[in-house]
């Protein structure tokens, strides 16, 4: 019997394992809650749908090249797609939902390719519709090739914001301001790093260009610290702030906009490792919780890897080479005959696009004091509408640790589980009370909610 | 280590723990009372309990407990200037049976229910359809009801309890594990990482790890622990009005106030684990959707474990164990529907060494004696 390999997440990370692993000749499984494989970067569009995409073309080429090669090995493995894993325990077992029914998978070996989303920071007026992330909007004009606004303010820092903003223009939005916390220009101190990324420099610059074109007026060292609006946005009041992240009296301004979209970074997707039982490491900047791993991605379970930036955050680039990187570490891992083809171009691409990572990471360091925008009145927990004045009394009370402070004041015992707000909460307790954000709150099941239909119709598979 | 000292030292911040603690001074404002725990905030039992409150019991004690518990709890706001509320929710508490010896127990019950006032009532099953339609009316037979039983935020209660001890300078400490109890010339010494702590009286609230505290003093309590699991769903919309509980299924269903359902279903096992195991959902799932099909389409969002104390006649174990100033409060998983009630009677006992009716029956010596009552109305194995 071959030895099984299942990947959760078709991005550049899981594609690239589950090609890496099917060539070592295991079982490949990947899982993918997506229609179609490709990730948040490497969104599909349905296909239905014509008109052109947004995005510069090479990094469409780059798209294209990677979902080729995936599709060129499908034949050979279980590719699911629209199949949620929302469990994993530490016993080894991957619980996946499939529809209206649900099914366990035991491999040999798991590698987690979960990615990342983006991370929140509650200001006041963040939770009106309109307010989006700018990673949220993208994903509207790469799956539906529409834009999600008419008048648009992008904010926040690193490079995604400058992307997003050039793609919104190209939609037809109207792009109202371009604010970043410091300028991109800062990049350039690193001549050395931004060597390594010189193919996506020249692709930045680009998107650039075309925000000239457009001219987009550009904010820099600005934030927004209220959205402004009734029912839903109209308008973003805007703040300088100095080095260290604090709003400056006096220097406000008001854009009026029906879009506001906000990237600060990203938190990653680690909540399934937890779950397992994997040790998890805690970089604020980097995806906050993440599980330890090793350069092969083995977390400290034997059987669970950890691929991309699900093991921190360095792009889509590293993801790729790493995928590759991991995958090949899975299959060695559960074959007995060991199987050594030379990885050297996956080796090679990843430290080149690493050291190009360790630059950009430089441009998401976001300073705590961003979290002083929010006031008593500003939701932390959108889904149990915990304010910063419950969860201050909460601290106040003495509750300082993760799951204290949930059990006091609610924030993550909502509809998303805490992916949403426990960041804030731990650097919100850091701000408020003093306290080290410690550790992650102890994760349960479901990673995604399953209705008890699908729950009742379990399959287990035929463990090997 | 200098040791700290105090008049009376409770061990365990839950629910029994600390209602205890603020009806000790209630007695007697000018005693120094301290109450250390383990854990966290509402990290043990206490944080994880299905949230129900019944007077819907077959033994008179049960009865008198909830009653006076049930009153508290619709005052607690005031009662302990909480002014958040502890989200009380008075929807009433519907015991189902699907067999005629389920019924005939609760038949039985209900007339001793009566002779407390307690406003139950016998349905047959057409009124348990009509006032729980998501119901399986497949070998329902009937159900008793009582209207003054619901629900409150157990995180609610822990705190506003919490709040209101330390507002009467109670010490609460988290994070302070006692390792071993000793007594020498009459003064309790608690070990703790922290340094020993002195008391005169010690009240043990650890529920299932009481006898870990006990064994090295040469006392045993006949008290074992289960470990179990609970299921909270999305928010939906309104379905099961009052609690369920089917004597049947083993099961307790609540829709809380914000919406979303939690069950506490119950199986037979054993430990003491609080993890998450792989095979509760799938084993769960069908057993609820039998008892309630007009669940079936709602999500799961979380589960998470809990450990429950057991004891032989799952009744719980309140009073002085043999040794002189050494207490005991084992709640047999109704730490939050009694507490009010269990916290009055310790405190009465402890500060003014007055036994309650209700607590003499309930004593830690019982079992030797051989003075045990089986409750009726249990939901469980």
């Amino acid at each position: 019997m071959r030895r099984s390999v299942v990947v959760v997440g078709a991005g550049p990370a899981g594609m690239a394992a589950a090609i890496e692993a099917a060539a070592r000749g295991c079982e490949v499984t990947v899982l993918d809650e997506s229609a179609r494989p490709g990730g948040q970067i490497y969104r599909q569009a349905d296909p239905r749908l014509s008109g052109t995409e947004f995005a510069e073309p090479t990094e469409l080429s780059r798209k294209k090249r990677l979902l080729r090669r995936f599709d060129e090995i499908l034949h050979a493995i279980h590719y699911r797609a629209n199949t949620i894993a929302y469990a994993a325990f530490g016993n080894g077992e991957i619980h996946v939902q499939v529809g209206d029914r649900t099914e366990v998978l035991k491999p040999d070996a798991v590698v987690l390719a979960t990615g990342m989303r983006e991370r929140a920071i509650p200001f006041p007026g963040w939770t009106l519709p309109g307010v989006m992330f700018a990673g949220g909007a993208q994903a509207i004009l790469k799956a539906q090739r529409t834009s999600p606004g008419r008048i648009a303010v992008v904010a926040g820092c690193g490079p995604l914001p400058i992307v997003v903003a050039s793609q919104l223009t190209r939609a037809g939005t109207r792009v109202a301001a371009l604010a970043s916390l410091r300028s991109p220009l800062a990049i350039l101190r690193s001549p050395a790093g931004m060597w390594h990324g010189r193919d996506i420099m020249r692709e930045g610059l680009r998107y650039g260009r075309s925000l000239l074109r457009a001219s987009v007026p550009r904010l820099t060292g600005y934030i927004p610290i209220r959205a402004l609006g009734k029912e839903r946005l109209e308008g973003v009041q805007m703040a300088r702030v100095d080095e260290q992240g604090h709003a400056l009296p006096g220097t406000t301004r008001e854009i009026a906009c029906d879009l506001l979209a906000i990237n600060y970074g990203f938190i990653a997707n680690s909540e399934l490792a937890a779950m397992a039982g994997a040790r998890i490491r805690h970089d604020p900047d980097g995806g906050f919780w993440l599980p330890e791993t090793d350069d092969e991605g083995r977390t400290s379970l034997p059987w669970l890897f950890a691929a991309g930036d699900t093991a921190g955050l360095r792009g889509a680039l590293v993801a790729e080479s790493e995928g590759a990187i991991v995958g090949a570490a899975a299959a060695s891992a559960v074959r007995t005959v060991a199987t050594s083809d030379a990885l050297t171009e996956a080796i090679a691409a990843r430290r080149r696009y690493s050291r190009f990572a360790r630059v950009v990471r430089q441009t998401l360091v976001v300073p705590v004091a961003l979290w002083r925008t929010a006031t008593d009145d500003t939701v932390v927990c959108r889904c149990e509408n915990v304010l910063l004045s419950e969860l201050r009394s909460a601290l106040e009370n003495g509750h300082h640790s993760l799951n204290a402070i949930k059990r006091n004041a609610r924030p993550g015992m909502g509809w998303c589980g805490g992916r949403m707000c426990l960041h804030s909460v731990a650097v919100l307790a850091e701000l408020h009370a003093g306290v080290a954000p410690g550790k992650m709150m102890t994760p349960r099941p479901m990673a995604r909610p399953v209705p008890f239909a699908a729950l009742a119709q379990q399959k287990r598979a035929v463990e090997p | 280590m200098t040791a700290v000292t105090t008049d009376v030292l409770v061990v365990g911040a839950g629910f029994f723990g600390l209602s205890s603690a603020w009806w000790m001074k209630q007695r007697r404002s000018g005693a120094r009372i301290m109450v250390v725990d383990g854990g966290e905030f509402a990290s043990g039992a206490s944080g994880r309990n299905g949230a129900g409150f019944r007077m819907q019991w077959g033994l008179d004690l049960n009865i008198l407990l909830s009653k006076e518990s049930t009153a508290f709890f619709e005052n607690a706001s005031e009662l302990l200037d909480y002014p958040r509320g502890i989200e009380l929710k008075q929807d009433g508490y519907l015991v189902l049976a699907h067999s005629q010896n389920a019924l005939d127990r609760l038949n039985a019950s209900i007339a001793i229910q009566h002779r407390y006032q307690v406003p139950s009532e016998l349905l047959d099953a057409e009124a348990c359809m009509k006032m729980v339609p998501a119901l399986n009316r497949e070998r329902l037979v009937g159900g008793t009801y009582c209207a003054k039983d619901g629900t409150a935020s157990p995180f609610r209660l822990l705190d506003a309890l919490l709040i209101a001890s330390r507002r009467e300078q109670v010490e609460v400490r988290y994070g302070t594990r006692v390792e071993r109890i000793e007594k020498r010339n009459g003064v309790f010494t608690a070990s703790t990482k922290d340094g020993p702590i002195e008391a005169n009286q010690v009240l043990l609230c650890t529920d299932w790890a009481v006898p870990q505290l006990l064994h090295p003093l040469g006392v045993e309590l006949p008290v074992t622990s289960l470990p179990k699991e609970a299921i909270v769903t999305v928010p939906c919309t309104p379905r099961v009005k009052p609690i369920l509980i089917s004597l049947e299924h083993h099961i307790s269903v609540n829709q809380l106030a914000r919406g979303s359902i939690v069950f506490v279903p119950t199986r037979a096992r054993e430990g003491s684990t609080i993890e998450s195991t792989p095979g509760f959902l799938s084993w769960a799932a069908p057993k609820i959707i039998d008892l309630l099909p007009g669940v079936a389409e709602v999500a799961v969002l979380r589960t998470w474990g809990c450990v429950s104390s057991v004891t032989p006649d799952m009744q719980p174990i309140l009073g002085e164990t043999e040794i002189q100033g050494l207490y005991v409060a084992v709640s047999a998983y109704r730490g939050f529907m009694t507490c009010p009630a269990v916290g009055r009677m310790m405190a009465s006992l402890v500060m003014d060494g007055v036994t309650d009716p209700v607590l003499a029956q309930l004593s830690p010596g019982r079992f030797k004696a051989g003075k045990t009552t089986i409750e009726p109305l249990l939901n469980q194995e």
